[in-house]
């Protein structure tokens, strides 16, 4: 270790950190929401301006606007205020973000980019900050503040691994999202997190896909199950009195390679003869309401309990997705139920009582298929996914904000013969973030997702040497859209999937024709290529 | 050309000092105190990039092991906030390292100095020629998608 930078340093650092100056640069930031999103919700201040504009063209009386949203909020959440009063600035959650790992920038210590609130919160809210101004750690409020929110604010993912650190529980992702608040209120806001809200909103789901395309969609994925399996396969939809809603995020029926795990569950609920039904209602289980504001959120997310309602259903289960669960699992429950028209959710093949989701009746898909499993009520065959070397990659919002941790890794030690666990400070509690999630996810922000996706890549990149790991399983629909790009740039040669993908692989299903190909047509291994013809020999 | 393990060694560490001395000094105390790769990904990658480079700039000078070692950092440097020129100045910054440690340096290694040199621009065009590839694949995949 070089001696001379690990001595004590005396001079202050180059700069103050209160300089609210920032550049922007093509490549590291999201562009603005376009004005016909923002009409589309009703938000304020819809125009075109992009970040790197000298004038963001701000309402006249902006100041008075965020003052006055600070306000209310730390009247209302009381976490808030206690977030902005309790820091000791112990520096422990300093170097657990993924993005200053990445990027080194001082201002992606999870504490110094709460103080860029913090120090705002002191100057106009506290007598100390009011009397004594910077002597008392506060600062003006002027646009070039505005400006290093919107840049730091929108270079987290509000994943929650420096809370995870935290001794006195500061949910720094929480001041991100009051931070992303207030510049809704000024129409700060951007496009990659306004267009899917303005389409969820309108439509039922990010991408805008209307009802026919949704049964389009599905009805291709069944037939395509039917092609792989040689059975028939029908995709219930909005149908009244079903037992199970079943929502999923929309990447599943659209995107690659979240479409192989959606044939994972298509041929899941046929094996197990699930009285399920999906809506082109509830056709997103996604929210990017999380990312803009609370009010958004809760918009969006009340189609889901609505939705069960009309269609007289039991209870709900949910695909694989990140964000998703997180506002199921901590909001949905007290933003828009109680659900007390639901039953508590219970297995109808193994008599399980999710006791977990008895406020929320809504269920993680991982939870009930390890269920299945744990149970004996799959016949899986690992072998056909002998290919594959795994490892699993602990998406954030389910492992922190819902401690799913087990579920995942007990599936995909039964259905895959091949799988390594990642150092242990990077999985779990501890897992690291893609870098991409919380709508930082766009392509004009790629350098910046590679930053922050360093860290993942790295542990990644560890297996990969070490095992010969080639394929990253992860449970999260903004994972395997954006993991792929991360992996290619850092780590070439892993491939990423859902965790039902390899269960639909390894799923024999009763009655199913010769599998001779995996979902993604690739030859089985020569073993279980002979052990499914004998099994098929069996069969006859 | 070869020198002794030790001095590589000293060339290494001073090497790496200059090289994190590029980045905010409030960053320093992580980058090169933690030793967990883990925890550290950044600073284990320059270090460990940087000891095998002075080793093989002063020692066998393999091909193979340059390369990889320059893919690294370089990979690393290309999507930090970094010009183009300040990412690379590592590589110049070496001359001035071994003038502090050896005296000035033989012919041999300044033509060596500039080989890697010029490896390392072909890796930093390379890198950025792959994200603005990755940029437009993810654009098609999306436009793919809206098509549909």
């Amino acid at each position: 270790m070089p001696e001379t930078l690990v001595q004590i340093e005396l001079k202050p650092p180059h700069g103050d950190w209160r300089d609210s100056h920032v550049e922007f640069r093509k490549g590291s930031i999201c562009y603005s929401a376009a004005p016909k999103n923002l009409t589309a919700l009703g938000l304020p201040n819809p125009r075109a301006w992009q970040p790197l504009d000298k004038d963001w063209k701000l309402p006249p009386d902006w100041k008075r606007i965020i003052l006055d949203g600070m306000k209310e909020r730390l009247d209302k959440y009381r976490s808030f205020r206690l977030f902005m009063d309790i820091c000791v600035r112990c520096g422990a959650c300093a170097d657990k973000c993924h993005f200053y790992l990445g990027s080194s920038d001082p201002k992606n210590m999870p504490v110094a980019r709460a103080e860029l609130m913090r120090s705002i919160y002191r100057r106009y809210f506290t007598l100390t900050g009011r009397i004594f101004g910077k002597l008392a750690g506060g600062r003006e409020l002027t646009e070039d503040v505005i400006k290093e929110w919107f840049y730091y604010f929108y270079q987290c993912t509000e994943c929650r691994r420096c809370s995870v650190f935290c001794p006195y529980g500061i949910d720094t992702a929480e001041i991100t999202m009051m931070g992303r608040e207030l510049l809704n209120l000024i129409g700060c806001n951007t496009n990659w997190v306004l267009e899917p809200a303005a389409n969820c909103f309108r439509v039922g789901n990010h991408l805008g896909i209307q009802p026919h395309g949704f049964k389009d969609s599905l009805d291709f994925a069944a037939d395509e199950a039917a092609e792989i399996t040689g059975l028939d396969f029908h995709v219930p939809i909005n149908r009244k009195g079903a037992e199970v809603l079943f929502v999923m995020p929309s990447a599943d029926y659209f995107g690659t390679p979240h479409y192989y795990t959606l044939l994972g569950y298509l041929m899941l609920f046929r094996e197990i003869g699930l009285d399920y039904t999906v809506s082109a209602y509830a056709s997103e289980g996604g929210n990017f309401g999380l990312f803009s504001s609370h009010e958004m959120m809760k918009r969006l997310n009340a189609k889901i309990y609505e939705e069960a309602k009309r269609l007289g259903v039991k209870w709900i289960l949910g695909g694989e997705c990140g964000h998703m669960w997180r506002v199921l699992h901590q909001y949905m429950d007290t933003m828009n139920g109680p659900a007390d028209f639901l039953g508590v959710p219970v297995s109808p093949l193994t008599g399980t009582v999710f006791e977990n989701a008895r406020s929320t009746k809504m269920v993680h898909i991982c939870e009930f298929t390890a269920d299945l499993i744990h149970h004996g009520k799959l016949k899986l065959d690992p072998r056909r996914n002998d290919r594959w070397i795994a490892t699993y990659h602990d998406s954030c919002n389910p492992a922190r904000a819902m401690g799913l941790l087990e579920e995942p890794r007990s599936i995909l030690r039964a259905v895959c013969r091949n799988f390594h666990e990642m150092p242990e400070n990077t999985i779990r509690e501890q897992t690291f973030c893609c870098g991409s999630g919380a709508g930082l996810g766009t392509d004009e922000n790629l350098e910046m997702r590679l930053r922050g996706g360093f860290p993942r890549a790295n542990a990644v990149k560890y297996v990969k040497q070490k095992h010969g790991v080639n394929l990253l399983t992860c449970i999260c629909a903004i994972d395997k859209a954006t993991l792929p790009t991360l992996l290619e740039y850092w780590v070439p040669g892993v491939e990423v999937a859902g965790v039902h993908e390899l269960v639909g692989n390894a799923l024999v299903m009763t009655g199913e024709k010769e599998r001779v190909a995996d979902l993604r047509g690739e030859p089985f291994p020569a073993e279980a290529y002979a052990a499914t013809t004998a099994n098929e020999a069996g069969h006859a | 050309m070869s020198v002794s393990g030790a001095i590589a060694e000293i060339v290494a560490e001073r090497w790496i000092e200059r090289t994190l001395a590029s980045y905010p000094a409030e960053a320093h105390a992580l980058l090169c105190g933690e030793t967990d790769p883990f925890r550290n990904p950044a600073g284990h990658a320059i270090k460990q990039s940087l000891t095998t480079l002075a080793h093989e700039l002063l020692g066998e000078m393999e091909e193979s092991a340059i390369a990889t070692a320059l893919d690294a950092l370089v990979r690393l440097r290309a999507v930090q906030d970094f010009r183009p020129s300040d990412a690379l100045r590592f590589i110049f910054d070496l001359r001035d390292v071994v003038v502090e440690v050896i005296g000035a340096p033989p012919q041999a290694l300044e033509i060596r100095i500039d080989e890697m040199a010029l490896m390392a621009f072909d890796q930093y065009m390379a890198c950025r020629d792959q994200i603005a590839g990755l940029r437009e694949k993810e654009l098609r995949l999306r436009m793919q998608c809206a098509a549909k």
